[in-house]
Parts: structure tokens; C-alpha cells; sequence
């Protein structure tokens, strides 16, 4: 029937663009090493720390339906805890990251009694509120080096099978990140095939009828909140290490709402969109931003472009293309 | 005549002068009303008798201002509808309320998830075998396989009122409470529920809210008939049918 047909557009296009976006970065990876590239791998790293910020707001919004407008505070919590692991206690990424899992987790676990307790926009307005406060709270505080944020973050040596290499080599730093981000992608993809998962989207379908077939849905969105938080945390550890400082707009509203912006032109719920998402934006910026300063305006005019032709961001154009040509017959969106 | 209390033993749901108040209006009031195992035991009334109420304060949607609700002897009146479900009681609702986004297949996984330990929860859904096993039987008991993958909205109404019971017998209820599961609906498609229900009845306790008087009158063993809070009158179909109160009150009304 159509449903089953549908679903099966929605696996494929999410299987070729994960395909795709796989071997593009192995052939940026191969190309960029040998022709010793600093710039784009550089900007794919960059791409690629802030997908995995716009993959936690995917989890959050196109799974469980729930609107973050405040994610960058764990990415900025991230960022700048990081930064603290490694120029204070050890240089160790390894290190860095278990700690920032590890708090994040603890953060995003209070955050949730505050958040949780609305839905809707007000949900919505007690993130952003809540990353507001930590935004101004970092800004003033001398000892993360207030309005200048934190500098000198050291490059991480890396033993390996093959020998000593270092964060500074942009290849070396690209492959960790694709691989930390991977996997990132990869617990939360898993984590649709569980019951869990079927539950966010239970929620994000009709939350009040779980509970009348026996499923109590405020434990599954406290754990989607806290795993939301904990890939924007790691993905915004990963951000001292590529640019060897942090500054508290990690934290501000712009960043947040670029990733909700991301989320939408990737494609909501499909996790793999916002990562194309991404990759294109931030791809997009850096040229753009080449020739005027006025990016945000072409962002914004693409933006208002891609909402009303293809509302279900770019892997949901594919979804619609793929559903065409296998049915033969004009296909409006659902 | 039934007196209910004789019958205690094969009393699956009790009501214990059961009464509720919205600001002035007794919305119900004193109502004693007992169910027995097996088959379907009817509410009827005109609107505002109270039959919504009523079958709120049974699932737990209201609380009553004072009386009790018993399922099995045991008092349930204050638990909440999950808690309800775990002792056995699960609904059906008026207005249908499926997880429309989501497959047929993915609603009754839902619905089974409960039969599930909660260590199932982080594991792939494959590993569900019991909640798999449940669904294929639903699908099937419920003549739903042909629209398994399908999206539970794109339903017709007739087969997503199906799918809606469908869930509630997920969990195998030892009571199951259905809303006017008739309502909108064709009369081919009232006409195919209510053989479900007739057949549901055969091995299920099931407490009917519904509009259609013909259908309750061939469906029920036994029909409490409530009106302005009250019950006015409780019997077989054929004893409700002679009720000459009845009659007055509803009958003459609706005919």
C-alpha cells in the first residue's frame, strides 16, 4: 500500500545520503592529504561539529517533536569544558570528551526538570531562556575569560599505528571528527530501531493517548533530552580542539537557531539531513561570505525558498523524488 | 431481576454510589451498577444523562466526589489510567485517537510495548518477541494485515475505529470500556463493529457507551439506562425494552 512504499522512499533516500556524504568525505579525506588542503578540510571539520549540534536538535525536534531554541548551551558547555580539560588538566581528547559526556549528561538531566515541565513554545522559550542565562553567566565571568572567552587550547598529540600524529594536521583532526560524529549518528540511529524510539515518536504523534496504553511518557523525553544534550556537548568539544579557542558566542541564540535552520533545510526527523544540512551551509557561508558580508540575507532568502517548496527539507525532496519514480504518477508531499 | 450484589463473585467491575458534581449540576448521582464477567453490559441515555461521566469516573479520566469504583474487588477509584491498565482495564475513544503519523504496525507495537519488560526499551525492536507475537495476532484477530505498514491516518474510518480496539486488546484486558465505537460511521461499517464486539464479548468483559439503541439492544446482556445523573433503570434488553420509565424518558424522546 502506500504507506509501506513511502516508508520504503524515506529508507532509501536515507541510505544514499548517508552513502553519499560517507564517500564525499573519504574523497575529501584522500584528495585533501595528498594535495596537502588545509581550508576545506578545515571546513569540513567545522561542518561537521555543527552537524552533530543540529543532530541533537533533530533528535528533540523531528523525533520527539519537541522545539530546543536553546541546544547551543550544551554545545557551548561542551566547547568551553573542553577547553578547560585541555589546557588545564591534561591534553588528552580521549579524556575531554568522557568528561563532557559525563557532565553534559549531568546538566542536561537538571536542565530537563525546568524544560520538560511545558510543551509547545513555551518549551520552546524556556530553552532559549536557559541558554540565555548560561550565555550572560560565562560573558561575566573573568576566570573563562568573560567577553574575550578562553585562547591558547593546545594541539592534542595522537599515538597511532601509524606513529605520532597531531590535531594540527587538518586530515588527522577531519577523521577523528567524521569518526566522533559518526558515532554520535550512529547511537541515535540506533536508537529508532528500539522501543524508545517508537515511543519519541509516539510523543511527538499523540503523547496523550501513551499514556492510556500504559506508557508513561515523561521518562523517554528526560532520556531524549539528556542524550540531546550529550551530542550537542560532544560535537561542541570538539570545537577548541579545531579552533584552539572559545568564545561565549558558542552559546548565543544565533548559534541555536542555525541549527534549528539547519535541521529544517536538511530535512526534520531524518537525522542524516541536518548533517547535509551542515555540510552545505556552512559550505555555503564560506563562499558566499567570500564575496560580501551579507550572507546572513541569501541564508535567510534560501531558507524562506526551501520552507515553502520542499517543507520537508532536502532528504524529504529526495523522499518525494525516489516515491515518484517508483510509483510512475504525480505525488504531492504526504 | 439482576440484584447486583448476589453476583459479586463474577463481578468484574463495580460502582459504589458513585457520584460526581459540576459546580451545581449533578452530573451523576448514587449510581450502583455492577458488570459481569463476559459479554457487553450497555449505558444508554439521552444526552447529558450522565453516560460520559460515568464511564469517565470508571477509567479514571474524573475522579469522583465520593464513591467507589471496584475492578475484581480490588478499589481503583483514585488510580490513574496507566495504573488502570496494569490491573486490566483498558479504553477505547470516542473521538479516534491513533498515533496517526505512525503505521498500523507501529500503533499495536505501542499498545504492546506494556507487555514488554522495560529492559525491552533500549533493545532493538526485533528482540520484542512477545509484543511481536501480540501484534501479528491482533493484526489478524482484527483483520488488519493487509494494512500493517500503512499510516495509521490514512485508515478509513471504519478500520481506524478497528485499530483503536485493536489497541486497547493489546493487553489483554480483563475489562474493556468502549466510547460510542459506532460513532460517524457507515452502516456497513457499524453494521461490520458490532460483530467484532459481538465476538469480542464471547471471551471479553466489555462496558458499551453508545447512541445506537438497536445496536445495544442486540449487542447487551444487560443495559443500565441513566438519565440526569440517575440510574433509571438496569435489566435485560427485553425488560428495558417493557420499562415503562424508560419508555417516558427515552424512548418517547428519541422515537
Amino acid at each position: 500500500m502506500g504507506g509501506s512504499k513511502m516508508d520504503n522512499a524515506a529508507r532509501r533516500a536515507i541510505r544514499i545520503t548517508e552513502i553519499t556524504l560517507l564517500l564525499s568525505a573519504l574523497a575529501l579525506f584522500i584528495v585533501g592529504t595528498i594535495s596537502g588542503d588545509t581550508f576545506y578540510l578545515r571546513l569540513a571539520t567545522e561542518a561537521l561539529i555543527f552537524g552533530g549540534l543540529a543532530l541533537s536538535v533533530d533528535l528533540l525536534l523531528g523525533i520527539v517533536g519537541l522545539l530546543s531554541l536553546g541546544q547551543a548551551l550544551y554545545f557551548g558547555f561542551g566547547a568551553y569544558l573542553s577547553a578547560v580539560v585541555l589546557k588545564e588538566v591534561a591534553p588528552s581528547l580521549a579524556l575531554s570528551l568522557l568528561i563532557v559526556a559525563l557532565a553534559s549528561a549531568a546538566l542536561g538531566y537538571l536542565a530537563s526538570f525546568i524544560a520538560l515541565r511545558s510543551k509547545g513554545v513555551y518549551f520552546a522559550l524556556i530553552t532559549f531562556g536557559l541558554a540565555q542565562i548560561m550565555a550572560k553567566a560565562v560573558y561575566n565571568t573573568r576566570e573563562l575569560g568573560a567577553s574575550d572567552g578562553l585562547i591558547g587550547v593546545p594541539v592534542l598529540q595522537l599515538w597511532t599505528p601509524f606513529g605520532p600524529l597531531d590535531t594540527a594536521n587538518p586530515g588527522v583532526l577531519f577523521a577523528i571528527t567524521l569518526f566522533i560524529i559518526g558515532a554520535l549518528y550512529a547511537v541515535l540511529r540506533y536508537l529508532l530501531t528500539t522501543p524508545m524510539g517508537q515511543i519519541w515518536r509516539g510523543v511527538q504523534s499523540n503523547e496523550h493517548r501513551l499514556e492510556f496504553i500504559g506508557v508513561d511518557p515523561r521518562g523517554p523525553k528526560r532520556f531524549a533530552f539528556v542524550i540531546a544534550a550529550i551530542v550537542a556537548a560532544v560535537s561542541g568539544a570538539l570545537y577548541p580542539v579545531l579552533r584552539g579557542f572559545v568564545s561565549p558566542e558558542l552559546l548565543y541564540f544565533a548559534v541555536s537557531g542555525n541549527a534549528v535552520i539547519t535541521v529544517i533545510l536538511g530535512g526534520v526527523g531524518t537525522l542524516i539531513g541536518p548533517i547535509v544540512g551542515a555540510v552545505l551551509l556552512t559550505l555555503f557561508k564560506s563562499v558566499v561570505g567570500t564575496f560580501t558580508a551579507h550572507h546572513h540575507i541569501i541564508v535567510g532568502i534560501i531558507f524562506v525558498i526551501v520552507v515553502i517548496n520542499a517543507p520537508k527539507g532536502l532528504v524529504g525532496f529526495l523522499v518525494g523524488r525516489l516515491n515518484r519514480k517508483s510509483e510512475g504518477a504525480p505525488h504531492g508531499h504526504d | 431481576m439482576a440484584t447486583t450484589d448476589t453476583q459479586a463473585s463474577s463481578a468484574v467491575l463495580t460502582a459504589r454510589q458513585l457520584s460526581k458534581r459540576f459546580g451545581g449540576l449533578k452530573a451523576v448521582e448514587s449510581v450502583d451498577f455492577t458488570i459481569t464477567r463476559h459479554g457487553v453490559t450497555s449505558i444508554i441515555g439521552p444526552n447529558g444523562a450522565g453516560k460520559s461521566t460515568f464511564f469517565n469516573l470508571v477509567n479514571g479520566a474524573l475522579l469522583p466526589d465520593s464513591g467507589h469504583v471496584l475492578l475484581e474487588g480490588e478499589d481503583i477509584t483514585r488510580l490513574s489510567p496507566s495504573k488502570r491498565l496494569a490491573k486490566g482495564m483498558a479504553r477505547s475513544f470516542q473521538i479516534t485517537n491513533l498515533f496517526s503519523d505512525l503505521t498500523v504496525l507501529d500503533n499495536l507495537r505501542l499498545a504492546c510495548q506494556f507487555l514488554e519488560p522495560r529492559a525491552s526499551l533500549l533493545r532493538p525492536l526485533e528482540r520484542s518477541r512477545i509484543a511481536d507475537a501480540r501484534c501479528q495476532e491482533l493484526l489478524s484477530e482484527f483483520s488488519l494485515l493487509a494494512y500493517a505498514s500503512m499510516r495509521a491516518g490514512a485508515l478509513s474510518h471504519g478500520h481506524q475505529r478497528r485499530l483503536e480496539i485493536a489497541m486497547a486488546m493489546a493487553t489483554r484486558p480483563s475489562l474493556l470500556l468502549l466510547d460510542e465505537p459506532t460513532q460517524g460511521m457507515s452502516h456497513a461499517d457499524t453494521h461490520e463493529t458490532a460483530q467484532l464486539i459481538a465476538a469480542l464479548g464471547a471471551h471479553t468483559t466489555i462496558l458499551l457507551i453508545e447512541h445506537d439503541v438497536d445496536l445495544v439492544m442486540t449487542l447487551s446482556k444487560k443495559i443500565m439506562v441513566m438519565s440526569q445523573g440517575e440510574k433509571l433503570a438496569e435489566g435485560s434488553p427485553d425488560e428495558i425494552k417493557g420499562n415503562p420509565a424508560v419508555q417516558a424518558a427515552y424512548f418517547g424522546e428519541a422515537v
